[in-house]
């Protein structure tokens, strides 16, 4: 018998078909991917096995089980978890799983088996409130909470966006131990190394679906969506030289946009940010990485005048980040990690809007927007909503937006979070022609194949720097294949408690 | 000023794409201003009265239908026992209850003065007070000359035909002010907050006093257009105008305006979700409100909260547009209260631009 | 453990853990009752009075003295001409205005010039400035015997303000300052905590797991339903022994009643919680459905035989209007539970009414 059987389900939201005619089988114990572009139906999917919604037509059964009328047995067999933290931030982490345990009728002594490999790395955080913890280990406690009750099948809803790539690494062995107990597990995810760990995946889109196979048949079928090419760079960038601390003061002040000295963070006793220090070069694209919680958005966040350092001092854009912030602030542009245009504002009027703070001209927006819009392709879309268009879409304006000034320098924090490998790649032309025309880029990331696009990184490891370097100096120093191994290897040295 | 003219566009195009808020800054007046005035109405009316006449005589029987006839009272019934017109009270049927005493006629022509006895149900103190003694004087007066002060009359100078709806008017003016400039900003920011949109308009060269003022001016207008409407809806249904100088009302209503929207933004950068600001934010309109004289005269307040009202706006407020709206008071006579909204006016608006924080 | 004790352990957690919240729920009650024992009250006091008189003759200074004395009237001028009187009353710098009108030894006629505003407030004031003139002038007439006087004699009045002897308003409010609190509590808080799980996604989980959603729901409820008789009872007792207000009435009693009210409120918060989709919608609801019409239609602020009977109407499907009144009843005037049956059999009625709609529109899927 199937553990998953779907037969030509379908489901429409008024005049939207979510999904169209989806028909597979998933045998026991096997790891199966969900995979496809944001907007592709994976979510109500999970949300018709997991007994949440009912299909509009067609049947899926879940050990044999109808999900439709055999609701309450479904229910005991399944672990969910859906694709938002679905934890209670104001409860500890052990409050939090004795909760979800007490929910499926048993007790975490009971099943501290299944759930050791995962809840063994937070149990010593076992007293710390959910919400004050990283996204990588939330996304375990969460895990850990929809694995406690010995489910047969697990459903995991993207449960890896936004976790630094050593969290993903771990869980993912962990997903592969379940096997070994029988457990199903059906899971949708963007990465593509992580496609690559399923045994089969369906490939969604709009609704339908488009094939299903091994992970290496459909990756090397619709290898346009998952594994675009790298995208390229037109003009060399200023090919920086060997970099090693000491011959940065060699440079004179003018040639680094970003020079950080000592720089400290403290909440309370803790140093969120521990005496970093560093430049970035002009017209560089500087990549910024670091596991969840070793302090990257403190540092950013300093760096743009949103917070104060508790010690140290630093310029950017040729401006005291302590005490000229608000001069800092006209020479930068900066994109979030939460999506931060209006989105009941259209595109042109969250252009006008954020082009009008800076202070250009009403007559100078008009034009610099036309140009904008058609050198996206997006011109049919200006006076659409920005709440309506697609997450790929709100990055690449969101982004334009942050550039639109002609800033000096641009934070990226965490802009591709959450979207498919092709609008990943679309981005980072985005981004390459923003660094050929001298703005410079400071970006963070998750994906350690955006590192290597990057002219320099930094690693940050417990809130300090650990390995600042060109990739391929980075590779060589460490001995490693690739950017993902060496970062590997530094934040598995990470020894604090992330916060 | 440029950047503030573009703040100001987003902010009203954000209004009017809200699905809610338009409608709720037009609907809301309208039914304020048609319902409210009917039931913010303190007259104490239809008191139930029950009379046990134990005499039967003639003249007990004209007392009794004196009180039947009184338009104040609704009678509700003979009782033959006070113990019987006693239960009518407990079980709410009657609020009053009279009992004649038997010899009455009889002590009355004898030109003595015989005893009634009003039991009032005084849990609700104004209704039991007012209606026992406006009963106490038809009684006195009964079969007797009259026995106040001679030839002393009194005259109301304003509001002649006291009707409450002309005291109430401008209380609900302060009242929709209150709500729609008090919560509406408050929510505003913390919505922007929750949607992390704030922390990007935080890293652009925006001037704090920017930001502000574009966030409190649409409610500014917004009060305005409130007023107007008010105003309008007041004399179509009511038939009531404006005593005073109508710019004077308006003045007031700006300067209420930028307080209590000033209030809502300072508390809400301080909260952190919405149900905290809403609140937070109630907390205090109920404080301000209950102590200003809105609903009860203030000087009959004991004298340590009455030295709050030196503090509170809406009391100055109420104080004013009763002046000016009622009265027909003139710039002199509200001058005192104008200047000291002024002066709470800058220091919230102060206090909204000190609060908001671009760097931590 | 069991299921439920855990749901009703995890939210009593959320709400202990909530401190702003908490504080505000628990100063709210304790604010209102001293504002309304306090503060608010409709007497006459401080009522600032001008005198106009031409020339002080001994019968006119008489009546100034007696008003000087009285605790119900402050003299603060004395102004030559009804005119500046009316000035002064203009410029809010006096209440009313009394005018002797002097022909040589005799007071001729006196006239109350009355700020009429508040027309409540105006006839109180009058009959005041009536009372205490009067008991004046009539002290001095050396009252004429009744032999004399002539014709008839008229009956004195002897008046028994019954529950409430001295008038407070505190009686008036207590209850329905508890029919306000409970609601809020009730209904508004448990809808938003209700939403908040939909918002969060924890709902998600809770309905994809075995558990039956009701027992979820139910065990959600009832930290809350210990809040309220929290308040309940620290209302009670800042009522008792701050406001001096007696309880009349059973205790037993006050607290069925109360139940049944709060079980009914939280039928209601569970409806506004199936219907609303976000903490706002769900927040907004609860103030405009349920905290504008109690406060405003219940009888609580405004008496609803004076409101129109439209509005009448509305006001008799306002469920705090006859948990008010059973409060009323059963504390201030302390009678028993035969009075207020037709009270409690219209809650249990809208308890019942609405627990089947919230019921009957609870989804155990999300939509």
């Amino acid at each position: 018998m199937n553990s998953i059987a779907v037969d030509h389900i379908s489901k429409r939201y008024g005049t939207l078909q979510a999904l169209d005619d989806i028909t597979f089988t998933v045998s026991p114990g096997e790891v199966f991917g969900l995979i496809g572009p944001d907007g592709a139906g994976k979510t109500s999917l999970f949300r018709i096995l997991a007994t949440l919604i009912r299909p509009s037509s067609g049947t899926a059964r879940i050990d044999g089980l109808d999900v439709e009328r055999e609701m309450t047995q479904v229910r005991r067999r399944i672990g969910y978890m859906p694709g938002r933290f679905s934890l209670y931030p104001d409860l500890t982490v052990r409050e939090n799983l004795d909760f979800f345990a007490t929910l499926f009728g048993t007790s975490v002594d009971e099943g501290y088996d299944s759930i050791r490999a995962i809840y063994g790395q937070i149990e010593r955080f076992a007293q710390r409130r959910a919400g004050d913890l990283s996204g990588g280990m939330k996304q375990k406690l969460a895990l850990s909470c929809a694995l406690v009750h010995r489910p047969s099948i697990l459903l995991l809803d993207e449960p890896t966006t936004g976790v630094d790539p050593v969290s993903r690494k771990e869980l993912w062995e962990l997903l592969g131990t379940l096997k070994e107990q029988g457990i199903t597990v059906l899971a949708s995810t963007p990465y593509s190394d992580e496609i690559r760990r399923c045994e089969r995946v369906a490939f969604l889109h709009h609704g339908q679906l488009q094939g299903i196979g091994t992970p290496d048949e459909i990756l090397s079928r619709f290898a346009g969506i998952f594994l675009p090419p790298a995208p390229e760079r037109h003009i060399a960038p200023n090919t920086p030289a060997p970099i090693a601390e000491n011959t940065q003061s060699q440079h004179s002040q003018q040639d680094n946009i970003i020079e950080v000295k000592h720089l400290v963070k403290s909440f309370g006793t803790f140093r969120a940010v521990d005496d970093i220090t560093f430049s970035v070069r002009r017209g560089e694209i500087f990549g910024f990485l670091g596991a969840n919680g070793a302090g990257k958005t403190t540092a950013m966040h300093m760096l743009t005048g949103l917070n104060q350092p508790t010690e140290g001092t630093g310029t950017v854009a040729g401006f005291d980040i302590r005490t000229e912030h608000e001069q800092v602030k006209r020479h930068i542009g900066y994109m979030s990690q939460k999506f931060s245009l209006y989105g009941d504002l259209t595109v042109a009027e969250n252009i006008r809007l954020f082009a009008g703070i800076y202070g250009m001209s009403s007559s100078d927006i008009g034009r610099k927007t036309d140009e904008l819009l058609q050198q996206l392709h997006f011109a049919e879309h200006k006076h659409s909503r920005v709440d309506s268009l697609p997450l790929g879409w709100k990055q690449k304006l969101a982004f334009s937006v942050a550039i639109f000034h002609r800033p000096d320098v641009v934070f990226l924090d965490e802009p591709t979070g959450g979207v498919d490998p092709q609008t990943r790649r679309q981005f980072w032309e985005l981004i390459y022609q923003a660094a050929e025309s001298g703005i410079t880029i400071f970006v963070t990331t998750h994906y350690m194949d955006e590192a290597e696009y990057c002219d320099r990184l930094s690693i940050m490891v417990d809130g300090k720097i650990e390995a600042i370097g060109t990739p391929e100096e980075l590779k060589q120093r460490f001995q490693q294949p690739d950017i993902d191994h060496v970062f590997t290897l530094l934040a598995r040295r990470a020894k604090r408690s992330d916060i | 000023m440029a950047t503030l003219s573009f703040l100001l566009q987003k902010e009203f195009l954000q209004i009017r794409r809200n699905s809610f808020l338009p409608r709720l800054i037009v609907a809301f007046p309208i039914m304020i201003m048609c319902v409210m005035p009917w039931v913010m109405n303190m007259e104490v009316r239809g008191v139930v009265v029950d009379i046990v006449d134990r005499d039967h005589s003639v003249s007990s029987r004209q007392l009794v239908r004196r009180i039947e006839a009184s338009h104040y009272f609704v009678f509700g019934g003979e009782r033959s026992t006070y113990r019987a017109a006693l239960s009518d009270i407990e079980h709410g049927r009657a609020d009053i209850a009279v009992v004649i005493p038997p010899s009455f006629g009889s002590q009355l022509r004898q030109g003595e003065s015989p005893n009634v006895l009003i039991a009032a149900n005084a849990v609700n103190g104004t209704k039991g007070g007012i209606g026992s003694a406006y009963l106490a004087q038809i009684i006195s007066t009964h079969g007797a000359r009259t026995a106040t002060a001679s030839g002393m009359h009194s005259i109301n100078l304003y509001n002649r035909h006291q009707d409450y709806k002309v005291f109430m008017i401008p209380a609900l003016m302060a009242i929709l002010i209150m709500m729609l400039c008090g919560f509406l900003p408050a929510l505003n920011i913390v919505g922007e907050k929750e949607r992390g949109t704030i922390e990007q308009i935080n890293v652009t060269p925006v001037r704090k006093r920017d930001f502000i003022l574009a966030k409190l001016i649409p409610y500014w207008i917004i009060a305005l257009f409130v007023m107007t409407m008010c105003f309008l809806l007041a004399w179509a249904i009511y038939g009531i105008t404006c005593q005073g100088s109508l710019w004077l009302v308006y003045l007031l209503a700006m300067l209420l305006a930028v307080t209590f929207s000033s209030i809502g933004l300072a508390i809400s950068n301080y909260s952190e979700t919405m149900q905290q600001a809403m609140l937070v934010m109630w907390f205090f309109v109920v404080i301000l409100m209950l102590l200003s004289g809105l609903f009860t005269p203030v000087r009959s307040m004991p004298d340590w909260v009455y030295a709050t009202t030196y503090v509170n706006p809406m009391h100055y407020f109420i104080d004013a547009i009763r002046t000016v709206f009622v009265r027909g008071g003139g710039i002199e006579s509200i001058a005192h209260q104008v200047a000291a909204l002024a002066v709470i006016a800058l220091g919230t608006g102060t206090l909204a631009i000190l609060t908001y924080r671009k760097n931590h | 453990m069991t299921a439920f004790q855990s749901f009703i352990l995890k939210e009593s957690r959320h709400i202990l853990r909530d401190k702003r919240t908490m504080l505000i729920l628990f100063g709210m009650p304790v604010v209102l009752m001293l504002l309304f024992g306090f503060a608010i009250t409709t007497d006459v006091r401080n009522v600032r009075t001008v005198v106009v008189t031409a020339a002080m003759n001994p019968q006119t200074q008489r009546a100034v003295e007696a008003l000087r004395t009285s605790e119900y009237f402050t003299l603060t001028a004395i102004a030559p001409t009804a005119e500046a009187a009316k000035e002064m009353i203009r410029r809010q710098k006096a209440d009313i205005a009394i005018i002797f009108s002097a022909q040589g030894k005799q007071t001729a006629g006196i006239q109350v010039l009355i700020d009429g505003a508040d027309p409540n407030m105006s006839q109180q004031w009058a009959n005041y400035a009536n009372g205490v003139i009067a008991t004046a002038l009539n002290n001095q007439q050396h009252s004429p015997s009744p032999a004399a006087a002539g014709s008839l004699a008229s009956p004195t009045v002897s008046t028994r303000l019954l529950y409430n002897p001295q008038m407070r308003s505190a009686y008036n409010f207590v209850p329905a300052i508890m029919g306000m609190l409970l609601m809020l509590i009730c209904a508004m808080m448990t809808s938003i905590s209700i939403v908040r799980e939909k918002e969060r996604g924890t709902m998600e989980v809770m309905l994809a797991s075995p558990v039956h959603p009701l027992m979820f729901i139910v065990g959600k409820l009832m930290p809350y339903l210990a809040l309220a008789f929290a308040i309940l009872c620290s209302i009670l007792l800042l009522a008792r022994f701050v406001l001096d207000v007696p309880i009349a009435g059973s205790f037993g009693m006050i607290l069925a009643v109360s139940t049944l009210y709060i079980v009914l409120a939280l039928a209601l918060g569970l409806l506004i919680s199936n219907v609303a989709r976000t903490q706002l919608v769900a927040l907004l609801m609860s103030a405009m459905v349920l905290l504008m019409p109690i406060v405003m239609l219940s009888g609580m602020l405004f008496p609803v035989e004076s409101m129109p009977h439209v509005l009448q109407y509305v006001s008799a499907a306002i469920p705090p209007r006859y948990y008010i009144q059973a409060m009323r009843k059963l504390l201030i005037m302390g009678v028993g539970v035969e009075s207020v049956t037709r009270e409690i059999a219209i809650l249990a009625a809208m308890a019942s009414l609405l627990l089947t709609l919230a019921l009957a529109t609870f989804h155990k899927r999300l939509e």
